[in-house]
């Protein structure tokens, strides 16, 4: 038991990187990934056919892949254009470095989301902004956009979710600077030293399933609100059968 | 011109302005060489290991996810509340954790048994190390070893997204489907296997062509196991050299070869979209014709 709440105290810290990396590329994947999915809507074949390919692309190939891929990219780049402007240090950091990718990944997965609703958005509620003689920026952000996202919201949340889950890998692609340890490269430190794999693993666990939890409730507190125009939803009730 | 030929260019330069032997062709033979050599080989069958892990663990995902949603649909409470608690829990932790929680813990509870029945008491008290409890329990696992648990672990995980997907498929097909099974006489496990689950696939494939495609994506990280795979081959090829006699020399080329494995792993992608289309198109025969997507 003392062993579990030392682990707990060792971690506290290290969960920080992993809020730190989802929370640097939520923001900026969300806005990437609104154009991405009006570029697959779009009509204009080459901004479709460009956007259509960078979804597939970074949906179709592991997180784990493109880390390495941009890392070794950058490092490649180093001698000739990063040194010269003075921003290598920035640029290689895995505080830089991770989200950047994190960002990419994310938006093709969010666009891909967002996509499907912006197809199930109600024509009628389309032609009916139309009809009331709204620009496309207006029919956009009256009618479309509020549409969009109350049906993506449940999916973009799940995504936030393996967002966050998708941050364990960061530091096994990127170099660890210092003590700057995530909750995946503190349990496998911890667990080289004593070999104590249940409890370090559980702990690490612990920490990705609550904070899940904690981003389920927040998200589930924005739902309401975008749903607050509907009767609300009768509340969960436990109530086991036993036998049936 | 003659003023070009009297200037005499610094030894590097001259180096390089010798004419080439012939042109393209050499050119092209030389890399057909390079990247047919013995190291390049080597990374060329590391993909099995790949292709083995994301086969066996897809497969054992189908088996863990039926089990699962066998579970979940239970008669008993005790049961059921195991079949939603294996698929809630493996899904609300990362699939990394779990990748390499399950090995280590397999190993160690295989030391562990095997520690009880090998271990002197002497042997043990003689041990330094934190584990394993004695020298003779060790268990050295090698690329085989790890590479099924690997795949057993990828089941796990994907087993529980399975289980979600197969239980939602299980619901889906029609009553009436079950009560005319029923009113032939069908008794119930030929209810269940002869209707019910034959039904179930074509409600189950869009979902588990996505469970399929995260386990492609998952398979790149058997390299954390210490499986020489793509991945590792890829680090090692494209790391910079610079003795010759290791082979060729060349700066940081590591990015192409990852480029390689992205373009490679969208290409499965690729793949197994036409394939899942094509189980689907022959799932789909005859039953519902909106199903057919």
């Amino acid at each position: 038991m003392e062993a579990f709440f030392n682990d707990l105290a060792i971690m506290a810290p290290a969960v920080v990187f992993n809020i730190y990396f989802a929370l640097a590329s939520i923001p900026l994947g969300f806005v990437m990934a609104v154009f991405l999915a009006l570029g697959k809507a779009s009509s204009n074949p080459l901004i479709n056919a460009l956007s259509r390919g960078y979804i597939y692309a970074f949906r179709g190939s592991p997180l784990f892949i493109q880390f390495f891929m941009f890392y070794s990219l950058a490092l490649s780049l180093n001698l000739t254009v990063w040194r010269p402007l003075g921003i290598s240090g920035f640029v290689l950091h895995p505080l830089f470095m991770g989200p950047l990718v994190l960002v990419l990944n994310t938006a093709a997965y969010t666009a891909e989301i967002f996509y499907g609703a912006l197809r199930a958005v109600p024509r009628g509620a389309v032609e009916a902004a139309r009809a009331y003689g709204m620009s496309r920026s207006q029919q956009f952000r009256r009618v479309v956009w509020p549409n969009l996202i109350r049906l993506a919201w449940p999916a973009y949340t799940n995504e936030v979710v393996f967002l966050f889950h998708a941050t364990a890998i960061v530091y096994f692609a990127l170099p660890v600077v210092g003590p700057q340890a995530d909750l995946m490269i503190t349990a496998k430190t911890l667990f080289e030293r004593d070999f104590n794999a249940f409890l370090h693993f559980s702990v690490a666990a612990l920490y990705f399933l609550a904070v899940s939890l904690v981003v389920f409730f927040l998200f589930g507190l924005v739902y309401q609100r975008l749903m607050r125009h509907l009767p609300a939803q009768p509340g969960l009730r436990f109530a086991p059968k036993w036998l049936r | 011109m003659t003023h070009f030929r009297t200037v005499k260019p610094l030894p590097v330069l001259q180096e390089m302005l010798q004419p080439r032997k012939s042109g393209m062709f050499e050119d092209l033979a030389f890399w057909l060489g390079y990247i047919t050599n013995g190291k390049h080989l080597t990374w060329y069958a590391s993909f099995q290991f790949t292709i083995y892990a994301a086969l066996l663990g897809g497969a054992l995902a189908v088996v863990f996810g039926l089990t699962g949603a066998t579970l979940k649909n239970s008669r008993f409470f005790v049961l059921r509340l195991v079949g939603s608690t294996y698929s809630s829990i493996v899904r609300g932790v990362p699939d990394v954790l779990f990748f390499l929680f399950f090995p280590l813990a397999f190993e160690q509870g295989v030391e562990w048994l095997v520690s009880t029945q090998v271990c002197s008491p002497e042997a043990i008290a003689a041990q330094t190390a934190p584990w394993p409890p004695c020298r003779e329990a060790n268990w050295f696992l090698g690329t085989t070893e790890y590479l099924l648990l690997a795949s057993v672990s990828l089941g796990l995980v994907y087993g529980a997204f399975a289980t979600n997907v197969i239980h939602g498929a299980m619901r889906a097909v029609p009553a009436g489907q079950l009560e005319a099974a029923r009113a032939y006489g069908m008794s119930t496990t030929q209810v269940l296997w002869r209707v019910h689950i034959r039904q179930m696939w074509v409600y189950a494939l869009p979902g588990l062509s996505n469970v399929w495609m995260l386990i492609v994506k998952a398979t790149s990280l058997l390299s954390l196991l210490q499986i020489a795979d793509i991945v590792l081959w890829a680090d090692r090829l494209g790391a910079p050299n610079f003795l010759p006699t290791v082979g060729l020399v060349h700066d940081d080329w590591r990015w192409r070869y990852y480029l390689v494995l992205f373009v490679f792993y969208i290409l499965v992608t690729w793949l197994s979209e036409r394939a899942f289309e094509y189980l689907m198109r022959r799932t789909g025969r005859g039953i519902l014709s909106e199903v057919r997507t």
